[in-house]
């Protein structure tokens, strides 16, 4: 079993991860970017930038400044006019998974179903990016430090992450905020998973601005099913992020915790999903890690639900 | 054991079993959990009631429930239940001015006499007296009253009821016709059972019946034997015999206590104190009458007065007190039927109960250590919740 840095085993998971047969399973898809993407090093998606590649687009009149190889010779000697032959190009997008690991992410506490499923989207998503050539890179905020994975094309950098989110055990409080800055810096495109029990307005406005210069933002909102329909039990719950938080979970009390949570989620849709932000739901157990990133990556299929 | 007011012990059942049931029934932090969405909680008291299957703190359980339970048999008035013997018997022997003092009575009770029997000794009054203390039965001058000793009896068939199955009645009595009154026959009917008539020697009557006594009643002057009251007074009535005279008579004498010794009283004022006194004299007796009497009004015509001036003039007690009642009167008082079921009597309700003081002693204690017991429980969830309070904040 892979331990922590600090030589301590990460908590027992009775459903760990498999790793290997989520990258099998999410090999053929691909992650077509939103919109056009800025131009650089050549790949999958299309780019704002007009080249001079194979596939021809539309000629445009020589304007100084253009490089004159560029010019039709042809044309210009039927025509007496100089043109500049445009073409489609194609360019990568850096894509950074952002991971939130605080300590409710770490629920339930028996399987930890939240943290794992997060860490399964993490890395498939990650490979389906890969697999279009785009460099991919993970920010992981933990309590106390945040691991970076800077963006990659290499083959080993999927395993890398694998091992990084296994090396994980969720805890603490950390702010997402400054992870999601750092992820903004280093890549175009940008896939939050996390509870949302964190610095959620903060984190808010970091994505709308990041949204604004051209960003393409995913938010994956992983729920846990206790959390959806907790326990009927009479409970003293307590929350892990902030010790002073503990309230009887009895019968009365749980007809509105139904409420405010339903509600909170739906405020959450709405928010994130007016800032321009592809949000999506993640309930554990409810639907398999590679029907979840098919979801996430399907062209059309992305919308903000709820 | 059994108890004489066993409500008492049923209540205190119910509510130690009520007790108990609260301390299933209790108010703590429920089971805690992590809960990552705790903060869409209402923000209540950290506290619940919920059913536990192992009591809440056993120590002061079993104190609460001892101290009800021990109240509540002390108050039921615990008495021991001495072993039940088929039969015993109530003995009235009658120890008043008409039975003759001889050991010919005390010789009759002592071979009555049986473990777990009573003996009552009546006068005017009634004693009970036990099995070791025949011997000092002594006679007194004092009139008897058959119907006092049966009302005797009966509360002593009542203590007998835990100790036969049969209770019997016994009258070792003269049977002399001033025992018995008006009521004699329906208190003795109240016995459910027949009793056995034992006639004693009637004390010799000295007084010729020939000789009337000789009254001294002065209109105005002081009776004989009598001195002035310090203080006159005014009383209501005054009785004779079971002659009632109700007037409002102005007391201006009174008998010391030198003219009651070797006197009889003959009558006395409603307060209790001598009307009229008699010494024997030789043959015939000697009468002092303390009661002034009023020419003016009716009272002298009231029929009434006419029967107190009858008991006044009447014979003397010497003679009186051994005039034997009639056969019908003793057959009565005799009954029929056989020995009284121990059922008939009621339990006695005035039984000392030595045991209800220990228990309720104990439930005393009881209270006094339940209270330390919970102080020291609040003391130790204090700081139990400090130390939790502190750990949080670190």
């Amino acid at each position: 079993m892979a331990r922590t840095k600090d030589g301590r085993e990460p908590a027992a998971r009775s459903a760990s991860p498999d790793f290997a047969a989520l990258l099998d399973s999410v090999r053929g898809i691909r992650w077509p970017a939103r919109s056009a993407v800025r131009g650089g090093i050549p790949g999958a998606h299309t780019s704002r930038m007009r080249g001079n590649s194979a596939e021809f687009t539309e000629y445009r009149p020589y304007r100084q400044g253009d490089d004159l190889r560029r010019i039709d010779w042809k044309l210009f000697a039927r025509s007496n006019r100089a043109y500049i032959r445009l073409s489609n190009d194609r360019a990568i997008l850096p894509t950074i998974v952002v991971l939130d690991a605080s300590a409710s992410m770490g629920f339930p506490v028996d399987t930890l179903g939240k943290w794992n499923l997060a860490a399964q989207l993490s890395v498939g998503l990650s490979a389906v990016a890969r697999n279009s050539a785009d460099p991919v890179g993970m920010v992981i905020a933990r309590e106390g430090e945040m691991i970076q994975l800077p963006p990659r094309t290499r083959q080993s950098v999927i395993y890398e992450m694998v091992r990084a989110v296994s090396e994980l055990t969720p805890r603490g409080s950390p702010p997402l905020t400054s992870a999601l800055d750092a992820a903004v810096r280093m890549s175009g495109r940008i896939v939050l998973i996390s509870d949302f029990l964190g610095d959620a307005d903060d984190l808010l406005a970091s994505v709308s601005r990041a949204v604004v210069t051209g960003k393409e933002m995913h938010a994956l909102h992983i729920i846990a099913p206790e959390e959806i329909d907790p326990p009927k039990e009479t409970l003293l719950v307590s929350d892990p992020e902030d010790p002073d938080v503990r309230r009887p979970l009895t019968g009365d009390a749980r007809d509105v915790y139904l409420k405010a949570f339903s509600a909170w989620r739906e405020q959450i849709a709405h928010d994130w999903s007016e800032a321009g932000v592809l949000y999506s739901t993640a309930i554990v157990g409810e639907e398999g890690a590679d029907h979840l990133i098919r979801r996430v990556t399907a062209p059309r299929g992305i919308s903000a639900t709820a | 054991m059994t108890f004489l007011a066993p409500g008492f012990f049923f209540a205190s059942l119910a509510i130690a079993a009520a007790v108990v049931a609260l301390h299933f029934i209790v108010t703590r932090q429920p089971r805690a959990a992590i809960f990552p969405t705790a903060r869409f909680v209402p923000d209540l008291p950290a506290t619940a009631t919920a059913k536990a299957t192992r009591p809440s703190d056993i120590r002061l359980m079993l104190l609460r429930v001892l101290l009800v339970l021990a109240a509540g048999a002390g108050l039921a008035r615990p008495i021991l239940k001495p072993s039940r013997g088929k039969e015993a018997r109530v003995i009235l022997v009658d120890v008043s001015r008409s039975s003759k003092d001889s050991a010919a009575v005390r010789d009759s009770v002592r071979s009555l006499y049986r473990n777990h029997d009573v003996i009552v000794a009546f006068d005017s009054s009634s004693r009970v007296f036990s099995g070791d203390s025949i011997e000092s039965l002594h006679f007194t001058r004092g009139r008897g009253n058959l119907s006092a000793a049966l009302i005797a009896a009966m509360r002593a068939g009542s203590s007998l009821r835990n100790r036969a199955d049969s209770v019997a009645l016994v009258i070792i009595s003269p049977f002399a016709q001033e025992e018995l009154d008006a009521a004699t026959d329906s208190v003795r009917r109240l016995w459910p059972g027949g009793a056995k008539i034992v006639r004693a020697g009637a004390r010799e009557a000295v007084v010729d019946s020939a000789q009337p006594p000789s009254v001294i009643w002065p209109q105005t002057g002081r009776p004989a034997g009598a001195i002035a009251r310090a203080n006159r007074d005014t009383v209501g009535a005054v009785l004779a015999g079971n002659s009632l005279l109700v007037a409002a008579f102005e007391r201006r004498w009174s008998y010391p206590a030198d003219s009651i010794r070797g006197a009889e009283v003959v009558a006395r004022w409603v307060d209790g104190e001598p009307a009229a006194i008699e010494w024997p004299t030789g043959g015939a007796c000697r009468r002092s009458v303390a009661v002034p009497i009023t020419q003016a009004g009716d009272l002298v015509l009231r029929a009434d007065y006419k029967k107190f001036a009858a008991a006044i003039f009447g014979d003397c007690i010497a003679r009186t007190s051994a005039i034997p009642a009639s056969p019908e009167r003793i057959a009565n008082l005799a009954g029929t039927g056989g020995l009284a079921p121990r059922e008939a009597f009621q339990p006695r309700g005035d039984i000392h109960s030595s045991l209800a003081t220990w228990l309720l002693g104990i439930a005393l204690i009881a209270a006094i250590i339940e209270l330390f017991v919970r102080r020291q429980r609040r003391l130790v969830a204090s700081e139990s919740r400090q130390s939790s309070d502190a750990r949080r904040a670190a």
